[in-house]
């Protein structure tokens, strides 16, 4: 039991004053059992009080101090340090939110914000009263990281990740690294192609002794924790033997032989390709490969160019991490059937095939045939949606429909570009594209969200329909060769990792970071991070950014070889536990097994994944869990203080 | 339904402005307009029809006629868009429309055209003298005589046809119904505007310029009644002779000022001129200049001895009067005013 305790009720400068008699609450604390001393404050914040705080601490000899002021989300850790600095455990330190839950919520009712202010005071005094000393948690850390999807975001991350000396294995579910961003041709600013940035990170990551490439490779099974997860992979086999030399013109033959032909991906379909395959000339890894689920294993390739073998079995390999980067991208939204007459008139296609249908056409832009002279860009097609479950803004569609635009009429500059928008979004330099765009003639039209453009075949001619809010609603038409729909981002439908590694999703479906400002790049799985288009619609830049703010974090939190961890977690106490399971359905983070000792079967929790969110407590039904730093005792001694 | 048409931007290209493509939609112009109100909302929306290719609106539009080009849209225009000179080139434009022969457009459009013209009247002129063995008394009653037919011929079978075409684009194609006693009782609306141009007063800019160009037009149209009526160079009345000559030196004065401008760019109204511009305000210029000259070797009587000024005078006379007067900016000065006219006749419906 802590009896000199020190209370410190922050006015917040007028912010809690205004509402909150601060020197009747004072005046109730001073009074309670246990309180050595009770002061109110301007701002407890400020670096004068914090002084004071740490001051009284030593001169005064107290044992635990209450701060009343915001929420601890904001300033917990600053009273945490000032508790260290006076030279007591920081865990004898509550923080009362009297501003988001008195102040600010009873701004209409000032006597009861009072009110309410005394009772949490009272029942933070109560809780600080029982609270113990609590030393963080250390557990070892290997000092190498998974770095999962081996696009442009993951390749970055590898690299930045290595050169800071962690061990990298950068995993590709494809055969071939790059991603989308190998899909795309010219980007802006840079002017430089997918191909070339993806052949140079390539060439990097091929040459760092610390960084391991697994293509063609997927994460069937997760055990341990952050600092040592144990992972392990099946690597598909490529059909091709590894370090043959290979002879290109059989190889051209072998694949001019094969009898299976589908839908290439690569060219979002626009094409086909054989079930032996290599996207691009320079793709790397320079090696073709045979898609195992397509392949029938006829034998004609092999015949032609003895490098291929089909008898490769698929590999299974174990690896120990101590954190995991996921940089799995995004997909484009596939517009339904007869969505703007996707699939149901035939000079309808999504931006990503247009952009690829750019780079196989030569010196006349030819689809379905017809030489291309009007084309119409539908936007925000799968985002922004009112009735579907897009809600969001793809945030990089507007700036590469532009840029398409930009390149097309370069390549071909009789073309007509129309633009039929919800309102243009081209933020920060991308800007300057949207202007080049119009004054090159391009033509902008918008509408609003709920009188979407219509498409409609009459006769040969595709007409899309638009009532144009900047030409006071009036209904225009255009006469369009070719409508291109500028699909947004949606998430990969991810299978394996979600469920291996249960990475929260938000709303969107795309990964959830902690906190969107304070921690944007960590997951709530410790030693989970993520970065790039898996946790939000992002653009090359964008997702580079966070790719490295993620790779460092990640770099941060193994390379000591230690990992300290937050004391507050539950406890099984063993003499009640009689397992029954319940707790281990309850657990969101796989944190509780089951052990054997002296032959009873008891619960466990694993140090390093509990995360202390107490989901476990209710459910028992003997009442054997508790949480540190929230004991029952505390917690019941705080209601009480709060009830009366 | 209209259908977009991106070809008619570059027509407009031809007509001066190429810069309105940049638009989007702001709507900064017609904020800062001082001209624009509730029922005329210029100049954005003309710039959209533009850029969409929505010609009819802009046909059946009066709103290029109800800019006096100020200029404080092109300075506030956040892409430099220019929609001041946009108004400008659609005033152009429509000219050309307006003109049933189809010679204005041409002479906008090709400055070959335009050159090839002036010099075909003035070897046709010149030729013609020939004929008259270069008597000067003769070739001086032939100018006095081709004044007054000019005005008679110009006015009836090139601008009276194109003021009704105006009238039938704006008020009878888009089919609004206005009661034929309007056209009277809005009459005098067409006189004031006409003689006055006090709208440019509604302009944010210096009011020098419209002062200037209110002299300058009371000086051409004094002028013309002075030597058509009065008959400047062959009258002894030292009245009329005085009368022309302040007449004149008015005229050459402030075109000359108002070259001095186009050179110099120094206002947002003279920054982007087209040849047509040219042609108009340095004719101008010449009509003063050689008529003020003309008559001050008739008083010093050496015209007899110096035919060739004459010559020179009667050359720019009939350059002014069959090519810039019917198919040049001369005509802005009753399509203006027409429109102020034809406005209040659709408001007072």
């Amino acid at each position: 039991m802590k009896n000199k305790i020190g209370v410190y009720i922050c006015m917040c400068g007028s912010n809690i004053s205004d509402y909150v008699d601060v020197e009747k609450v004072k005046a109730v604390a001073e009074k309670i059992d246990g309180v050595h001393v009770a002061k109110t404050t301007m701002f407890a914040c400020a670096d004068s009080t914090q002084q004071e705080i740490e001051n009284d601490i030593k001169e005064q000899n107290l044992d635990a101090i209450v701060v009343a002021s915001c929420s601890p989300k904001l300033h917990l850790y600053t009273f945490r340090n000032v508790a260290i600095r006076g030279g007591i455990n920081p865990y004898n330190y509550v923080q009362v939110n009297i501003r988001e839950q008195g102040s600010w919520a009873h701004s209409n009712t000032p006597p009861l914000a009072t009110e309410k202010a005394i009772n949490l005071v009272k029942g933070g005094i109560e809780r600080v009263k029982h609270s113990k000393e609590l030393t963080p948690i250390k557990i070892p850390s290997v000092n190498a990281a998974a770095v999962i999807g081996a696009g442009i975001a993951g390749m970055r991350a590898a690299l930045e990740l290595a050169e800071m000396g962690t061990t990298v294995h950068l995993i590709e579910r494809e055969h071939f690294v790059g991603g989308r961003t190998s899909q795309w041709n010219v980007l802006f600013t840079t002017n430089e192609t997918g191909q070339e940035v993806i052949t140079r990170l390539y060439h990097q990551i091929n040459s760092h002794r610390k960084i391991t490439l697994y293509t063609g490779t997927e994460i069937i099974e997760k055990k341990g924790s952050v600092g040592e997860f144990n992972l392990t992979l099946k690597i598909k086999p490529r059909y091709i033997k590894p370090d043959c030399k290979l002879d290109k013109e059989k190889l051209e033959k072998a694949i001019a032989v094969c009898p299976i032909e589908v839908d290439d991906d690569f060219n979002f379909n626009i094409t086909k390709r054989k079930a032996i395959y290599k996207n691009f000339d320079s793709e790397f890894p320079e090696i073709p490969a045979i898609d195992s689920e397509l392949c029938n294993k006829c034998g004609e390739c092999v015949k032609i160019c003895d490098d291929i073998d089909l008898n490769q079995l698929p590999e299974e390999k174990i690896i120990s991490v101590g954190a995991i980067q996921l940089c799995t991208g995004f997909n484009p939204y596939e517009p339904t059937k007869g969505e703007f007459g996707y699939k149901e008139i035939d000079n309808v296609i999504t931006l990503q095939q247009f952009k690829r249908l750019i780079e196989l056409n030569g010196a006349k832009l030819i689809y379905n045939n017809k030489e291309i002279k009007n084309i119409a860009y539908i936007y925000c097609v799968g985002s922004r949606q009112i009735d579907g479950p897009n809600k969001y803004c793809s945030r990089y569609c507007c700036t590469s429909a532009i840029h398409t635009s930009v390149l097309v009429k370069k390549k071909y500059p009789h073309i007509n570009n129309f633009h039929f928008n919800r309102g243009i979004r081209t933020y920060g330099k991308q800007e300057k594209l949207y202007h080049e765009a119009s004054e090159a003639g391009d033509i902008f039209l918008q509408s609003f969200e709920e009188a979407p453009p219509q498409v409609e075949k009459t006769g040969n001619e595709t007409i899309v329909k638009i009532k144009d809010i900047l030409t006071a609603n009036e209904e225009l038409e255009v006469c369009a060769d070719l409508v291109v729909l500028v699909t947004g981002m949606v998430p990969r439908e991810y299978e394996g990792i979600v469920h291996l590694l249960k990475v929260p999703l938000g709303r969107d479906k795309f990964f959830n970071e902690v906190h969107p400002k304070l921690r944007p790049v960590e997951t709530v799985i410790d030693g989970v991070m993520i970065s790039g288009a898996c946790q939000a619609p992002l653009n090359i830049t964008e997702s580079v950014k966070s790719a490295l703010a993620a790779g460092s974090k990640v770099n941060s939190l193994i390379s000591s070889g230690e990992i300290e961890l937050e004391p507050t977690m539950a406890i099984v106490h063993n003499d009640r536990c009689n397992w029954c399971d319940e707790c281990t359905n309850a657990c969101p983070y796989n944190a509780i097994s089951k052990v054997i000792v002296k032959g009873k079967e008891l619960a466990e929790v694993s140090k390093a994944l509990c995360k202390g969110c107490g989901m476990c407590l209710p459910v028992c039904p003997v009442n054997a869990i508790d949480l540190i730093g929230y004991t029952d005792i505390e917690m019941e001694s705080m209601i009480e203080a709060l009830v009366n | 339904m209209a259908r977009i048409n991106p070809d008619f931007a570059k027509e407009i290209f031809k007509y001066g402005n190429d810069d309105f493509n940049a638009c989007y939609n702001c709507g900064n112009c017609t904020a800062v307009c001082s001209l624009s109100d509730k029922d005329n909302s210029f100049p954005r929306k003309m710039v959209r029809a533009t850029v969409l290719g929505l010609d009819e609106k802009i046909t059946s539009s009066l709103d290029p006629w109800l800019c006096y080009y100020c200029g404080d849209c092109a300075t506030t225009c956040p892409r430099q868009a220019n929609p001041g000179e946009l108004m400008m080139s659609l005033r152009r434009w429509l000219t050309a429309k307006y003109d049933w022969t189809g010679l204005s457009g041409l002479m906008y459009k090709s400055l070959f055209f335009s050159l090839f013209s002036f010099i075909a009247v003035a070897i046709a002129v010149i030729l013609f003298s020939a004929q008259l063995s270069f008597n000067t008394e003769a070739i001086m009653h032939f100018g006095h005589q081709f004044e007054m037919w000019a005005i008679i011929a110009v006015f009836t079978l090139i601008i009276t046809p194109n003021l009704a075409r105006m009238w039938w684009f704006v008020i009878l194609k888009p089919d609004i119904k206005v009661k034929f006693k309007t056209y009277f009782r809005e009459f005098k609306e067409l006189l004031i505007h006409m003689f006055t141009q006090k709208r440019t007063l509604g302009c944010d800019d210096s009011q020098t310029r419209w002062f200037m160009h209110l002299v300058l037009v009371f000086g051409y149209l004094a002028l013309l009644f002075t030597t058509v009526v009065l008959d400047w160079f062959g009258t002894e009345n030292l009245f009329i002779i005085l009368l022309g000559y302040v007449e004149s030196i008015a005229i050459l004065v402030i075109t000359f000022i108002f070259v001095i401008g186009r050179i110099k760019q120094n206002r947002e109204v003279n920054k982007f001129s087209q040849p047509s511009d040219w042609f108009f305000v340095i004719w101008l210029f010449l009509l003063g200049f050689t008529a003020f000259i003309v008559r001050g070797f008739i008083d010093l009587s050496i015209i007899e001895t110096n035919l060739w000024l004459y010559l020179f005078h009667l050359i720019v006379l009939v350059q002014w009067a069959l090519i810039i007067v019917p198919f040049g900016k001369w005509t802005h000065f009753l399509y203006r005013s027409f429109a102020m006219y034809f406005e209040k006749v659709k408001q007072a419906l």
